[in-house]
């Protein structure tokens, strides 16, 4: 025997264990890893930033009621039930952005999605509420505390007034029309979860 | 090495394996495969971008190139530029480092060089429509079992066999 | 640096199997020499393998690799294209850097017509590209359309390799093929 013979013999003994072992690599396991590594989701920043770049092939699915969606959506979303989230088939170069109000809907969204077969789909963390606390109005720093700093300033400023929302600047109360809350954990608590 | 005649290539088995382990790596330390042609657009965009940015911005497939990433950090293009050093590395350890135009018996140098640099534009056009070449779809995407880089190879190969029968005296 | 050193590995690869050589690579398509196919479904079998047996240990996150699109007609089209391209060059993109660094002035012959080439069809791209983007199927695999386990179609294309490797040899050992 020389190399030859050797090589294709282990190639041969390797296919043929492939083929009975069978793959565990499109199962659930991979989607626990995927979740595991946080690739399941964007953040409201994140989204923001792809619908204000135009990403090719963004949808943005807002899974709630027709009335809540009425009231308000994400811009760019269309409104989809969870129910007929089943009926989407994969498009390839669509990525799929779900979300519902807290968001644990738009994650249930995401695993019947990926189990049947999307691979390009996210759910927005937090869901509408961490929108309206991190797009509509964000807690943006004073200028000046750092570079660093103030291009998170610059960068979140604009992408909340490109949506229409207002920037809040740090602790230091706005001049004149917004009253703001004394303290950092008052201000903080006031602005996650004002009803929305 | 008192002989400083060009050694003979390798067996092609035991490269081709030894190619596969460095695709292996490529996968599982980098998270993608080999390329090529990308390292040519990625180029093609940053030229561009130079001469006339607001001309590469207006074209979408520019502007991605150009997104990918800092030019001399792309990926692509560093390891291109490993693959020429490593294979003049090869070449010059074999002795096969020459400086020669390589044509059939019947074909003039200007005749090849033609031959060559029209191919290669038309490779280029083709690379750029099937998003990657050899490299990058036929071995990368290969295997990974994607069937687009399947169609690529029909395709690519399918014509090959048809040009090079229609051309067959070109290297007799 | 990860990038040089497997771009280091890859021009080595290439060059010590004598893909830097048109008249090599021209043996493919004129059937009288098939180191192309030789090396190159080598190494699809053996990274095909190595990815398989890797991640079903766990070793390997087959997540994490980028997997490429298909788009079904455009990457036919490309092929064709590609391929008619392939056999005038005799080079492909990365051989043809392979024979240049070698000293082969067709090699830098068809790596800037090459350049010309993806530089001129990308001022023309924006005007097909409803056609660039058709027939998109996503990160699509072959286990997929055929309905078949990963592990079938890995051994399925294993055995094709190996049944054409002894075809391979056979076409180069016919009487009257150069050798």
């Amino acid at each position: 025997m020389n190399h030859r013979h050797v090589l294709a013999a282990v190639a041969a003994t390797l296919a043929l264990g492939a083929a009975l072992t069978g793959s565990r690599t499109t199962d659930v396991a991979t989607l626990a890893r995927q979740i595991q590594h946080e690739d399941d989701h964007v953040t409201a920043l994140e989204l923001a930033q792809w619908i204000k770049d135009r990403k090719p092939g963004l949808r943005v699915l807002d899974i709630r009621s027709d009335s809540e969606f009425n009231e308000f959506h994400i811009p760019s979303a269309e409104r989809l039930p969870l129910e007929e989230l089943t009926k989407l088939r994969p498009k390839g170069n669509e990525t799929l952005v779900l979300y519902s109000e807290g968001g644990a809907h738009a994650a249930q969204g995401w695993v019947l999605l990926r189990s049947v077969g999307f691979d390009k789909v996210y759910f927005l963390k937090g869901g509408l509420l961490d929108w309206m606390d991190d797009v509509m109005s964000p807690m943006i720093p004073e200028a000046g505390i750092s570079p660093a700093s103030d291009s998170m300033r610059v960068r979140v400023g604009a992408l909340s007034r490109y949506f229409g929302g207002l920037p809040r600047v740090g602790i230091v109360p706005l001049s004149g029309t917004h009253a703001q809350p004394a303290s950092l954990s008052a201000s903080i608590a006031r602005t996650r979860r004002r009803g929305c | 090495m008192s002989d400083r005649a060009p050694r003979p290539y390798s067996d092609p088995y035991l490269t081709g394996v030894a190619l596969g382990l460095v695709l292996l790596a490529a996968y599982v330390f980098a998270g993608r495969g080999l390329g090529a042609s990308g390292a040519f657009a990625t180029v093609a965009a940053g030229a561009v971008n130079a001469t006339s940015p607001g001309a590469a911005r207006a074209n979408f497939w520019f502007a991605d190139h150009l997104d990918a990433g800092s030019f001399w950090r792309d990926w692509l293009v560093v390891e291109l530029a490993g693959v020429v050093i490593g294979a003049w590395i090869s070449a010059k350890l074999a002795h096969r480092v020459q400086l020669v135009v390589e044509r059939g018996a019947g074909t003039t140098v200007r005749g090849r060089v033609a031959a060559a640099a029209s191919g290669g534009a038309v490779m280029g056009v083709g690379a750029v429509l099937a998003r990657g070449c050899t490299s990058g779809q036929a071995l990368t995407g290969g295997a990974l079992l994607s069937v687009g880089s399947w169609t690529f190879i029909a395709g690519a190969f399918g014509a090959a066999y048809v040009v090079a029968f229609v051309r067959r005296g070109a290297w007799s | 640096m990860m990038a040089f050193i497997i771009g280091l590995a890859f021009g080595a690869c290439l060059e010590r199997s004598g893909l830097g050589s048109a008249k090599k690579l021209m043996g493919q398509f004129n059937l009288t020499d098939l180191a192309v196919f030789k090396v190159m479904f080598s190494a699809i079998i053996t990274a095909m393998l190595g990815m398989f047996w890797l991640s079903r240990f766990g070793l390997v996150d087959v997540t994490r690799v980028y997997v490429p699109e298909t788009f079904i007609l455009p990457q036919l089209v490309g092929g064709v294209v590609f391929g008619a391209g392939f056999a005038l060059a005799g080079l492909c993109p990365g051989t043809s850097c392979v024979a240049a660094a070698s000293g082969r002035g067709d090699g830098l012959a068809v790596v800037l017509g090459m350049f010309a080439g993806v530089l001129g069809f990308g001022f023309v791209l924006p005007s097909i590209e409803t056609f660039y983007s058709s027939t998109s199927r996503g990160a699509l695999t072959l286990p997929t359309v055929l309905g078949m386990s990963q592990g079938g179609v890995v051994l399925l294309i294993v055995f094709a390799a190996l049944v054409g490797f002894v075809v391979a040899e056979w076409l180069e050992q016919r009487p009257g093929t150069p050798t």
